[in-house]
């Protein structure tokens, strides 16, 4: 304490700043259980901007894949329809089909029985 | 009472800003570990500045959290050209004035009552005790930002441009609020030492 006291001293008093700083001291110095605390108090956070970003990234890859997935569905069924009928004359098989049954090999198959 | 080092100067403080912006950069990734660094760092110097403002040890150990946890959210608007330590204090102090308003007023012993010099003083660390206990009364008689600029000037070594931007208050008036503070505080450490 044996700065002068004016308000252009530019130096820390180093007896005040040790005096303040053992009043000031937390009761656990150290940080270790303060940062367990402030981690744990993270994780139960809403929504923080980097899990926000994290959860947009993805959401993104979840949306490609999806939109993928689509896609080859719709491909694959638009390929199946451009396929010729199939030439059965077993009823059940017709029925089962996707496509509408041809009357005519319906007809044709209770005909022959 | 022993002194502990100020803030490093020079090469150190340099080495020590990059560590620091690249640790706040991994933590804007999402890499937690990272964060936890930084908490380590900053978790006594958050926590003193804290209690600086709201002398209670719990609610100041809350404030210093929100402040950690408000800088993770804000972690896109750090500069890592700058130091990471000013820009970290600035939210831990907006959090401890905050808190302190927000809370309902609790009654703070007086410097004055209970301080008789040459009253009975059983040893050292009971003495010690009593010294903390009255500087903290003192920092609790003065208004929040005089007790944050001594607090940042005399215990965590910050310069007076740097509490100024903290703070968001011109260089000039730090400079006398810690004048102020230190008035009123080194008045009371005097007259503890004069009665040992």
């Amino acid at each position: 304490m044996s700065e002068s006291l004016t308000p252009f001293n530019h130096r820390p008093d180093p007896v005040l700043g040790a005096a303040l700083r053992e009043a000031l001291q937390p009761r656990d110095p150290g940080g270790a259980v303060f940062r367990a605390r402030v981690l744990a108090a993270a994780e139960r956070q809403p929504v923080p901007v980097v899990d926000v970003l994290a959860r947009w990234a993805r959401l993104g890859i979840a949306a490609a894949v999806a939109a993928a997935l689509l896609t080859g569905m719709l491909v694959g069924r638009v390929g199946r329809q451009a396929e010729p009928a199939v030439a059965t004359t077993d009823p059940g098989a017709v029925v089962a089909g996707v496509q509408m049954p041809d009357a005519s090999l319906l007809l044709a198959g209770y005909s022959e029985r | 009472m022993q002194t502990e080092p100020q803030r490093p100067d020079g090469a150190a403080r340099t080495l020590r800003d990059a560590v620091e912006a690249a640790l706040a950069t991994r933590a804007r990734g999402g890499d937690r570990a990272a964060f936890g660094d930084l908490i380590e760092r900053y978790a006594d110097q958050a926590r003193r500045v804290a209690r600086a403002v709201l002398q209670d040890p719990d609610d100041a150990d809350d404030a210093a959290q929100d402040a950690f946890l408000a800088a993770l959210v804000k972690l896109d608007q750090y500069d890592p050209q700058r130091p990471f330590g000013p820009w970290l204090m600035r939210i831990v102090a907006n959090s401890a004035t905050d808190r302190r308003r927000r809370r309902t007023v609790r009654r703070t012993e007086s410097l004055e009552e209970g301080f008789v010099a040459g009253g009975v003083r059983p040893d050292v660390v009971a003495e010690r005790a009593a010294l903390n206990d009255r500087l903290r009364g003192a920092l609790a008689q003065l208004p929040p930002r005089r007790s944050l600029a001594v607090t940042l000037f005399d215990v965590e070594g910050y310069s007076h441009a740097e509490i100024a931007e903290m703070l968001g208050i011109p260089e000039g008036t730090v400079r006398s609020e810690v004048f102020h503070a230190r008035r009123r505080l080194r008045t009371l450490l005097a007259d503890w030492r004069e009665a040992e």
